[in-house]
């Protein structure tokens, strides 16, 4: 019997520092049929474990298409996290997955996506954006909206200039430190949505943040009159399994980790529990 | 080769006295037995070496025997930091469970969903497949049992290997399983005329007479749904001490916590899995402190709608078997009938 609760071992071969408590670590799997058959979509998670610590869940941050590796943009706030800000190139760590639901690709084919992302939320939205990337044609207009506490914050600040020959970036942050210099909008990321050039015709939604964002961008987007049908969110609970046996990730009947951590938002608003700060209640 | 002749097993064979005492010493003598047995003035599943410590007239034990399946602390696989897993070595010996009730049995039968569907767990199903279940129907019923509310018990129709059945100083013992015929096989037996299932019915129909719990089933789903912000809750905040008893002897109950024990050379260790509870504050946490249920009432709710509400989606059925335990647990005496009942209550005083 397949046993899922036992990691695969990956090597650690690359790591990049993308801010002051977060770091995007590249993976290789160590058993070659693994790199062979491996595969996930966009918005899935693993089960990363540094053995002796303990395991967490987190988003694949690399996108589908990319082949023979793969990467996790972590940030470091919690026993295993912090353990793995300790490893280097050439450490092992176990892997499951890839688990969960990714984001609905094949419902955004010809349609317009607007992404709306805040902080390591924009993490399991780099797998579309380099989706989007790869296959320009099969989309229509694409906007991402970024927003993280300060300039210093924000992820993969280096590939802006190239997903910006590709997409709408439209960047906030919350405050400017003094003597740093800022071009952008300094707000919370729904300060954006006055200047964005989304419509809610034929547009869908991807947002993942921290709770209480995610509530108010769909909150603003349903006034603006985008549909709710259409507006997708990546939810956080805590998680010890993966594959719906450990029960700690329950939101009302749903498992987030089997049948999210990507939910259509309409799915989470008719639950009696409330989600999202009750948005739509 | 040596052949042992015996005569075919019966399906059902009525044993008393000494019949039934050497069945008993048969399955003790051959199997790893786990059963009930009293300590103090309660009773808990426990190995059985001696026959004599099998208490028949037992009415619910402290914790369910979901404890022999899926286990308080299941070690899933030993590791070495450097090197990465290691094999976990599979215990295959058989063993029987005696004497288990008709709700604990449907308990293990949500199990069976909960652990069996889309990624088996191989700890609980190993542990399933190794163990013989011996049942017993309930002919007395405990002042908190409410089994028969639930269409759980007192009577078992399926789902065990043998059944057995109290028909006062001697016992009826049905076939359900061919696992289950091989313990009786050994003993000269003789059929049961099928007249005796009359005297099977007629004690579990006294059974079910003797019922003083009982928990309003009808409408209860729209019932929790169109009550989820009653005020209800918010006294149950105030009384519940958040203890976690009620989620610890429930049959149900599957969530677990994963924990890394590390050895003292910190390179080996094992990752262990325990049994965890919505009830307690850290269940719902994540990093950085955000906890989606941290208030009290939250988890109180989160219990009683999972059993109740959120259980039918995921597993297609109920998820209380009516065992009682969580209402005895309960030191500030909170009694999941009763607060369906005095929902259903105000709900109907408001009409």
């Amino acid at each position: 019997m397949i046993n899922p609760f036992k990691p695969e071992i990956a090597v650690i071969t690359e790591v990049v520092k993308e801010t002051s408590d977060t770091t995007t670590y590249t993976f290789r799997f160590k058993e070659e049929e693994t790199r062979e058959t491996w595969g996930f979509e966009a918005g899935q998670f693993n089960m990363i474990t540094v053995f002796g610590i303990g395991e967490a869940p987190i988003s694949i941050s690399s996108g589908p298409s990319d082949t023979g590796f793969f990467q996790h943009t972590v940030r470091h706030v919690g026993n295993v996290t912090n353990a793995l800000a300790k490893k280097k190139p050439g450490d092992v760590v176990g892997i499951r997955g890839a688990y969960g639901t990714g984001w609905p690709l094949h419902h955004l084919y010809g349609r317009n996506l607007l992404i709306v992302a805040g902080g390591i939320g924009l993490a399991p939205l780099r797998p579309v954006i380099r989706e989007v990337m790869g296959q320009r044609d099969r989309f229509k207009e694409v906007e991402v909206l970024y927003g993280a506490r300060t300039p210093g914050d924000m992820l993969f600040v280096r590939e802006f200039p190239e997903w910006s020959e590709y997409v709408k970036l439209r960047l906030a942050v919350d405050m400017v430190p003094s003597g740093v210099k800022w071009d952008h909008k300094v707000g919370v990321v729904t300060t954006l949505f006055s200047e964005m050039s989304s419509q809610p015709s034929n547009t869908v939604v991807l947002t993942c943040g921290p709770e209480i964002m995610m509530k108010f961008v769909v909150r603003g987007l349903l006034h603006m009159g985008f549909s709710p049908d259409r507006i997708y969110v990546s939810m956080e609970r805590r998680m010890h399994c993966g594959v719906g046996k450990c029960g700690r990730c329950q939101i009302g009947p749903r498992f987030t980790c089997k049948d999210g951590p990507v939910f259509a938002y309409e799915e989470l608003a008719a639950l009696p529990e409330e989600v999202l700060g009750g948005v739509g209640r | 080769m040596a052949v042992t002749k015996s005569s075919p097993v019966p399906d059902m064979v009525v044993l008393s006295g000494e019949l039934w005492q050497g069945f008993l010493e048969l399955v003790t003598g051959q199997y790893r037995v786990i059963g009930p047995v009293r300590r103090g003035s309660e009773h808990v599943f426990a190995p059985i070496k001696n026959p004599r410590e099998i208490d028949m007239a037992y009415v619910t034990t402290i914790l369910p025997p979901k404890k022999v399946f899926h286990q308080p602390f299941q070690v899933l696989f030993s590791f070495d930091t450097e090197e990465g897993t290691l094999a976990e070595a599979q215990s295959g010996e058989e063993k029987v469970v005696w004497g288990i009730h008709p709700c604990d049995m449907h308990a293990i039968a949500i199990l069976d969903k909960v652990y069996g569907v889309e990624y088996p767990d191989p700890y609980y199903l190993r542990n399933r497949e190794n163990t013989i279940i011996v049942a017993k129907n309930c002919t007395e019923v405990g002042e908190n049992c409410f089994c028969l509310s639930m269409g759980t018990g007192p009577a078992l129709r399926s789902g065990c290997d043998l059944l057995l059945t109290d028909l006062g100083g001697r016992y009826l013992v049905e076939v359900g399983t061919e696992k289950g015929r091989k313990l009786l096989s050994g003993l000269e037996l003789v059929p049961a005329p099928r007249v005796v299932l009359v005297e099977k019915e007629k004690r579990l129909s006294q059974a079910r007479q003797k019922f003083k719990k009982r928990m309003v089933t009808q409408g209860i789903q729209e019932l929790l749904e169109e009550n989820f912000r009653h005020p209800i809750w918010e006294e149950l905040m105030r009384e519940c001490l958040a203890c976690g008893s009620c989620t610890m002897v429930c049959p149900t109950c599957f969530c677990y916590n994963v924990v890394d024990k590390i050895d003292l050379d910190l390179k080996t260790g094992r990752r262990q899995r325990e049994w965890d509870s919505c009830m307690l504050l850290e269940y719902a946490q994540v990093a950085l402190g955000q906890n989606f249920r941290r208030d009290r009432d939250a988890r109180i709710k989160q219990r009683m709608y999972h059993k109740l509400l959120y259980y039918e989606p995921q597993f297609g059925t109920l998820g209380c078997v009516g065992c009682g335990r969580c209402i005895g647990a309960c030191v500030k005496r909170i009694d999941i009938t009763d607060v369906v009942s005095r929902l259903a209550e105000s709900v109907e005083s408001d009409r």
